[in-house]
């Protein structure tokens, strides 16, 4: 037995020195191409499609800037991109988010983009956008995609409460949203889910629809402050959930897609939620079900904060210029449009909105989509140092206990308060 | 103390000649674990640990500095720390019993004749074998208020009053995950009892079996004392890696709700990876251990005198 | 030891017990592998599929390379396998059967080495792997799967070894069998249980490790199955839950075989035939 095993193991190791090893980016010889890798996060079935043909022709038409596709992965970024950056060894070009790449850039390990962006591709993007990736002046990314807050909502139910959709643009005030999911609740169903597993990003960016900052700065202080904006939001989804009942208290728990069930069901009417949603509703949605997307609620404004998806290029890169090259190629407006439409997200770019809106005929819902990116700007807590922990220390678990009704809408403040005290020293 | 402590010298005067050679052999034996263990556990292994007395950040080209006790007197005043390691002992006793208890009721079974024996043997090591990636996934899916599996058998078994918001609510989230934790580890700890079981010479079984002893005092008198050693083993290894395990409860529920399944490694992990605080998250890691070792320390030391006694 | 009939119908009953508990999820990955989108968020999920697709396990395979991972994966789990038995199996020995300074050291370092967060241990790893040039390969990765199993494996072996009787041993030696022909005339079979048990836990926490696969391997024909399986989710934890499910029931097959194989000799109870020769 003993034998059988050493004489195995001696067959696996021959066999792993001989095909084991895939180091081949030894590129360090001046001459030949220059090799880039490219770390893409597209998971979407078209996506994924876009993402692989437009580097597969890319290497075709440059053969000196030869870029390699590395698939990686939304929940296991982070710590790949970390522990690579630590260690040395990071791709050229990666795609992540904005609220990420603020960390990384503070520590160093992101190039300046300020001076390597084309004027043409600055111009496609507003500067409200420019600004949710830009850090200490220096701009850590290339923001592309964007998410913003809709509402889906069942069509018929709508129909038979009598309550008509608002066309893009025409959004309608919180009032009227609280209203209609009155009106759409009664036995068996409830106006709205919803789905407050991660509160604190939901909450920061509908708290700009009453101006709500959390974070205030004076010379280099930061500080957190709840008042009666901030308060706004969470206030209104409190009531909906305990006061008027419109809104299901079992959906506080879940996840982006996880109301889908109830919703198709016909549990739920209403479906606030990210425009990528369309998508589950195209794929899903039981046959007859008939969908349609509302425009973002406002409040004093439709204003959102942003958090664009981003391509950002590595401070040890050996080719930031050529790198750079590629992520113009990568964003022309054409591919931009077609890499959002994959990802059924909204295009940063002006030109590729307008692509998109052709291209689909405004149909699914990318009319309201395309409209809502004009709304979408930078928040305050976007470039507050330490917010990442403030969010996870105090903020969600804070919200999830005033969600579960635990807490009052003051003891939320207090807690909101304290915890900025205890993490922006 | 020679190298053999236990060998019967006396008795045995062979084995007294060999006592030379006997030593090389130990070091010989030894020497291919210890190697790569030197390398590539023990380097990493101090370094984490001297981390843990500086203000190490994560950041490029960032100065490290030697801050002693600095971190330790920041850490007995984390009150949300010591929250989650209050609910870390919780998780882990809790976890490492249950899983004990039942792997070894189901080791018991699987070592009697019965049919399927073999294919229940490979149903039992279903949790292990499946990739990580989807058991966080399918276990959202059992949970879940509004189509989850566990609702609705309750639903089709007519009993719709116990449907529940299990992960959302306050207080059945952490006994939700610890239903978790303890599905995912069984088969490990069934597998070892298993094997030991094997080990447990069948004439002691007779032989009580002959002076008629009943089967549970069988079973306390033989088929306990002769596993000791095994059982003593993995639950020890059991309760480090409960203690250590956070990945599927950082996706059933990311800590929420309002902290009710923050882990203490969740809460390193995050301390480390998302604010980039090395040397606190360090710190945390090397109270953690200080802790552990203690409790470990009193329980391997009771049962180590049961089993040589 | 005949148990009563009644007795056996409780033992029956409760093995049903465990088996819906532990094994459930096969059937639920097999029936999800085989539904279309629309049937996913079904309010009232049935088993068999309304229209059963093979569209998910199309997708798995075209969409990403899981057939490569398999081979990748395979080739590094049973090399880690292999090599941590070969290399514990002689110091599990060592350790229970001589109390040395540097046994007493080794065990307290095995248990140090589980506790401290791994999550501190990557970069250093990581740093070490990059000196000598094995970041990037599935040697380095086997290293790490090696030494991270052994712990496991020389505290669970050396358990194993405590439990033959001595005399069994020394039986033998009193016979002029020299210490080597102890260990693998008398030890080794004796262990064979503890050996499946010990390789079983090195090939599947090799077989499913994620972390150290996705840092350690840029290359994408290197990537391992977990890291390959990953890709199906997005966003959110939002999963392409189809392909998933497909691609890893496929995954979840070779560990079930691979123990299949072993688990008979889990109870090759030799043991009893040797104390009575």
């Amino acid at each position: 037995m003993l034998r059988k095993l050493v004489a195995v193991s001696a067959a696996l190791l021959i066999g792993l020195s001989g095909c084991g090893s895939g180091d081949d980016d030894d590129s360090s010889s001046s001459e030949g191409p220059v090799k880039l890798r490219f770390l893409s996060l597209a998971w979407q079935k078209e996506s994924l499609t876009a993402n692989r043909e437009l580097v597969d022709k890319w290497n075709a038409e440059h053969p000196d800037i030869q870029v390699e596709y590395v698939q990686g992965d939304w929940n296991s970024v982070h710590d790949q991109l970390l522990t690579s950056f630590e260690g040395g060894d990071a791709p050229d070009i990666f795609q992540y988010e904005s609220a990420a790449i603020g960390e990384f850039a503070k520590q160093g390990y992101l190039a300046d983009l300020s001076s390597l962006v084309s004027s043409d591709l600055k111009g496609e993007i507003s500067d409200g956008i420019w600004k949710t990736v830009t850090f200490d002046g220096k701009v850590a990314g290339v923001p592309f995609l964007l998410e913003s807050q809709v509402v889906l909502a069942n069509k018929k139910l709508l129909d038979a409460a009598g309550i008509t959709v608002p066309a893009a643009g025409q959004s309608w005030t919180w009032d009227e949203f609280q209203a209609n999911a009155q009106k759409l609740t009664k036995s068996g169903t409830y106006g709205v889910a919803w789905a407050l597993k991660s509160p604190t990003n939901r909450v920061m960016n509908l708290s700009l629809n009453f101006d709500g900052k959390f974070f205030y700065t004076d010379g280099s202080k930061t500080e957190v402050k709840v008042g009666d904006a901030e308060k706004e939001i969470p206030r209104r989804i409190h009531d909906m959930i305990y006061v008027t009942k419109s809104a299901s208290p079992d959906a506080v728990g879940m996840g982006g897609t996880d109301p889908l069930p109830g919703f198709f069901a016909g549990k739920y009417a209403m479906l606030p939620g990210g425009v990528f949603l369309r998508q589950q509703m195209v794929e899903q949605a039981p046959a007859g079900f008939e969908w349609v997307t509302l425009p973002p609620i406002k409040g004093l404004s439709a204003n959102q904060a942003a958090n664009p998806q981003t391509l950002s290029i590595s401070e040890d890169s050996k080719g930031k210029k050529q790198a750079m090259q590629f992520v113009e190629y990568f964003l022309n407006p054409a591919n931009m449009a077609r890499l959002a439409q994959g990802d059924w997200l909204v295009p940063t770019g002006k030109k590729a909105g307008e692509e998109l809106i052709t291209s689909t005929g405004g149909k699914q819902g990318w009319d309201v989509a395309v409209a809502s990116a004009g709304d979408l700007t930078i928040a305050p807590f976007q470039t507050v140092d330490g917010y990442p922990e403030w969010k996870t220390k105090y903020a969600t678990p804070a919200l999830q206990q005033y969600f579960a009704n635990k807490i009052t809408l003051d003891q939320l403040g207090t807690q909101l308060v304290d915890g900025g005290k205890q993490v922006l020293r | 103390m020679t190298t053999l402590t236990e060998a019967p010298v006396a008795r045995k005067p062979d084995y007294k000649t060999k006592a030379r050679s006997d030593r090389t052999t130990i070091y010989l034996l030894l020497l291919p674990a210890l190697l790569p263990v030197v390398v590539l556990s023990v380097i990493p292994l101090v370094r984490g640990i001297y981390l843990g007395f500086t203000d190490a950040r994560a950041g490029r080209n960032v100065d490290t500095n030697f801050t002693g006790v600095e971190n330790y007197r920041e850490l007995m005043n984390d009150d949300l720390f010591w929250s989650a390691f209050r609910i870390g002992l919780v998780w882990t006793f809790a976890v490492t019993i249950l899983q004990f208890v039942l792997a070894f009721g189901l080791a018991l079974l699987l070592s009697q004749p019965l049919k399927f024996r073999g294919f229940a043997r490979v149903m039992a090591l279903v949790p292990w074998a499946m990739p990580p990636v989807i058991v966080g996934i399918m276990w959202r899916l059992v949970y879940h208020p509004d189509a989850g599996l566990l609702n609705e058998v309750l639903y089709r078994g007519g009993a719709e009053g116990l449907q529940h918001n299990w992960l959302g609510d306050f207080s059945t989230a952490l006994p939700a995950v610890i239903m978790v934790g303890v599905w995912s580890g069984m088969p490990q700890t069934t597998i070892v009892l298993l094997a030991g079981l094997s080990g447990v010479p069948r004439e002691l079984h007779e032989a009580a079996a002959v002076d008629g002893a009943t089967a549970w005092q069988r079973f306390r008198s033989v088929t306990v004392p002769s596993l000791m050693p095994v059982i003593v083993a993995i639950t020890t290894l059991d309760f480090i890696w409960n203690f250590n395990s956070f990945g599927l409860v950082y996706v059933l529920t990311a800590g929420g709700p309002g902290g009710r399944t923050m882990l203490p490694m969740l809460f390193a992990y995050e301390e480390a990876f998302r604010y980039g605080n090395y040397g606190y998250a360090a710190a945390l890691g090397n109270v953690m251990v200080v802790i552990i070792v203690a409790l470990l320390a009193v329980y391997l030391r009771r049962r180590l005198r049961e089993a040589n006694a | 030891m005949r148990a009563s009939r009644l007795a056996r119908t409780l033992q029956y009953g409760a093995l049903a017990v465990y088996m819906v508990f532990l094994g459930f999820p096969l059937v639920w990955m097999l029936s999800t592998s085989f539904k279309p989108p629309r049937e996913m968020v079904e309010i009232h999920p049935t088993l068999i599929p309304h229209n059963p697709t093979l569209d998910n396990y199309v997708a798995a395979f075209t969409e990403q390379e899981l057939g490569r991972a398999a081979l990748n994966s395979l080739q590094v789990s049973l090399s880690s396998a292999v090599l941590t038995v070969l290399v514990a199996l002689p110091a599990a020995y060592a350790l229970a059967r001589f109390k040395t300074k540097l046994g007493t050291a080794a065990l307290g370092w095995v248990l140090l080495s589980q506790l401290f967060p791994f999550v501190l241990l990557v970069i250093p790893l990581f740093l070490i792997l990059r000196q000598v040039d094995l970041v990037n390969t599935h040697a380095g990765l086997i290293l790490v799967y090696v030494v991270w199993a052994l712990p496991f494996a020389l505290w669970m072996l050396q358990g194993f070894v405590r439990n033959i009787p001595r005399e069994l041993e020394e039986a033998a030696a009193v016979d002029g069998a020299t210490r080597l022909q102890v260990l693998r005339r008398v030890v080794a079979p004796l262990l064979a249980p503890g050996v499946v048990a010990t390789s079983l836990f090195a090939f599947i926490s090799a077989w499913n490790e994620f972390f150290f696969a996705l840092v350690l391997l840029k290359s994408p024909d290197l990537a391992t199955l977990p890291v390959t399986l990953a890709r199906f989710v997005g966003v959110e934890g939002i999963a392409r839950l189809g392909p998933l499910a497909a691609g890893s029931l496929l995954a979840t097959i070779p560990s079930l075989i691979f123990f299949a194989f072993l688990q008979r000799r889990l109870t090759s109870g030799s043991l009893a035939g040797a104390v009575k020769g």
